[in-house]
């Protein structure tokens, strides 16, 4: 299984999905210095002439940065989420369709220890790279506004931010037993903005009340059964909130910046039964990889 | 001992491909020669053999082991006919990485893996990336990989058919020393001359049923054909003797001054002889009667000749 899992972090250093990756997120962490700097002076220009020690100056500097950590975690989880979803979707159907499984299968290795190789390999890849991608956007926010320094948070919240990992890639290699190269990649992709969408509805119709009156318990059915098919907008939620300890800070916050954060997905978090569910289904998606690819032709 | 045995091993396919029934045994050391037109199930059997697909019905076991179990893979040493390696790992890495998975000892696959791609032919580029490996290249290394194993038993799936023939030409030879050593040979070729020098016995497959199998002296003899070179002949009296001796005959050569060359296919040897008197009786000289070589490629087109096989026209 080591072998596996060691080939699989050869082929992501080598191909050219890492290069692009690079790239793309140098260029994301560059937009996003902008933005935070921006941001960041214009807050510090409205406060301006208020003392350090001002509470009042402190709940704005906080704000701050979770609008600014919000918007960066916001763009952030798709980078991952695709990383994640691009470089697994083509892991079984694809190496079959090309020929590399013919030769590599009838060697004397269990197909499961192939399996959780090949998983252990892009999870812990792109767990390595939403490590980078998580700090660096914490920095950048640090130098511009003020973050939340607990560690245990910020540990917390690393891993929630890395959950869509193995939730993705369980989802994705199993898409990959079943449909071609292309076809899983686009069934990941529009199942991720499903589920992006359905978080997206629930945190509009938190918003406007009067459209939660007019549209009654259907908008909760349709965000709730889209977070269902997919978890991982849900797990970013938690992600912010447990970052902020949104829950301590709720009643410090005015109802104007609430209303703000919200849209970006920080002081909705679904309900700690949602976790459980999350880790249920990318169990699940595991298990169903496994077992589909232990009788699946090559 | 039995090297692989199989028991009406079916495969189904909902497009109605596969195959049926098939039924082998071949023993320890033995060449065993595969044929059988495109789509005739062939790769189909090898992959059930090397454990990539499951069979429907029948069982096969390999130096014992059941097919698919990872004792049985351990034998294998399996070269695919339709396949690819890593292109961003170098031709050594990729033996390096099989070697990994058959469970050889670092210090004994650095003395064995630059043996073997030098053996293949392959030794100055191994340290090249495969993507920039040509197709009889990467058969090379495709017989690196298979060989790597030191596997009892090797699967050869078309095993040079994007080679040069100078390659083509190293590989029979490579199959030969390995047959020599010992090894049980499971080829599937198109090319015949190579089943034929290399092969101790061939099964036919058709529509993914086998149709016949033996030793190759066995599948070449099954109806002796005599080789007849007369002087006096005359073409005008070929029908009547066709007629008279019953006999299935064919005109190979024939010139001007009365020389030819007659082939005829006997149902006993002891036609050769009444053939031979009638000939004489009808004037004509005989000048040589021998029984004729057949070709395993000849075999293979008569064979099949006249009957449908899947893909392909009749």
């Amino acid at each position: 299984m080591t072998t596996i899992w060691s080939m699989t972090w050869k082929e992501l250093l080598r191909k050219k999905v890492l290069l692009l990756t690079v790239i793309l997120t140098v260029l994301f962490l560059i937009t996003f210095w902008f933005i935070a700097s921006t941001l960041g002076n214009s807050y510090s220009g409205s406060n301006r002439g208020l003392p350090s020690s001002d509470p009042g100056l402190l709940i704005t500097k906080f704000s701050e940065g979770m609008v600014i950590l919000g918007l960066g975690f916001f763009f952030a989880s798709f980078v991952l989420a695709f990383l994640a979803i691009f470089s697994s979707s083509s892991v079984i159907s694809g190496e079959a369709e090309q020929g590399i499984m013919q030769a590599l299968m009838p060697r004397p290795i269990a197909r499961w220890k192939w399996y959780l190789g090949r998983w252990l390999g892009y999870v812990s890849f792109c767990m390595v790279y939403a490590l980078a991608l998580f700090s660096a956007i914490l920095i950048i926010t640090n130098i511009h506004a003020t973050i939340p320094k607990e560690a245990t948070n910020i540990v917390i919240a690393y891993f929630l931010f890395a959950s869509v990992v193995p939730l993705l890639i369980s989802l994705s290699m199993l898409g990959s037993s079943f449909f071609s190269a292309i076809g899983n990649g686009v069934f990941m992709t529009m199942l991720y903005g499903g589920g992006w969408l359905g978080g997206m509805i629930d945190k509009v119709a938190s918003q406007f009340a009067s459209l939660k009156h007019e549209m009654g318990s259907s908008l909760d059915t349709i965000s709730g059964l889209l977070s269902l098919a997919m978890p991982a907008d849900g797990l970013q939620r938690t992600m912010l909130d447990r970052l902020f300890n949104y829950s301590s800070l709720q009643e410090l916050i005015s109802s104007s910046n609430n209303d703000f954060f919200v849209i970006f997905g920080i002081g909705s978090a679904p309900s700690p039964a949602f976790l459980w569910y999350a880790l249920v289904y990318t169990l699940v998606a595991l298990a169903l990889g496994l077992w589909r690819f232990q009788r699946k032709d090559l | 001992m039995i090297a692989i045995q199989t028991e009406g091993l079916t495969k189904r396919y909902a497009n109605g491909r596969g195959c049926s029934d098939v039924s082998i045994t071949i023993k320890e050391g033995e060449a065993f020669g595969f044929l059988g037109p495109n789509g005739a199930g062939k790769s189909t059997c090898v992959k059930m053999l090397v454990g990539l697909i499951f069979p429907t019905e029948g069982r096969a076991s390999l130096l014992g082991e059941p097919i698919g179990s990872l004792a049985a893979r351990q034998f294998v040493g399996y070269l695919p006919e339709l396949y690819r390696y890593q292109e961003w790992l170098s031709g050594e890495e990729v033996v390096r990485l099989h070697a990994k998975l058959c469970g050889i000892p670092r210090e004994v696959a650095n003395v064995r893996i630059p043996a073997l791609l030098e053996k293949v032919g392959i030794g100055l580029r191994s340290s090249d990336r495969v993507r920039n490996y040509s197709k009889g290249m990467q058969q090379r290394l495709g017989l690196a990989c298979a060989l790597v194993g030191d596997p009892k038993i090797l699967f050869l799936d078309e095993p040079s058919s994007a080679m040069d023939p100078i390659g083509r030409s190293e590989v029979r030879q490579l199959l030969h020393e390995l047959k020599g050593e010992g090894k049980t040979i499971f080829l599937n070729s198109h090319l015949m001359e190579d089943v034929e020098s290399l092969c101790d016995r061939v099964a036919l497959l058709n529509n993914g049923e086998i149709m016949q199998q033996g030793t190759v002296s066995e599948v070449l003899q099954q109806r002796p054909r005599w080789r007849l070179r007369i002087g006096g002949f005359t073409s005008s009296l070929f029908p009547w003797i066709q007629e008279e001796s019953g006999l299935n005959m064919s005109i190979i050569e024939i010139s001007p001054d009365g020389l030819a060359v007659i082939e005829a296919e006997l149902e006993e040897e002891e036609q050769a002889g009444w053939l031979h008197a009638l000939l004489i009786e009808q004037g004509m000289t005989l000048y040589e009667s021998a029984r004729a070589k057949t070709r395993l490629e000849e075999w293979f087109v008569t064979e099949l000749s006249g009957k449908s096989h899947r893909g392909e026209k009749v």
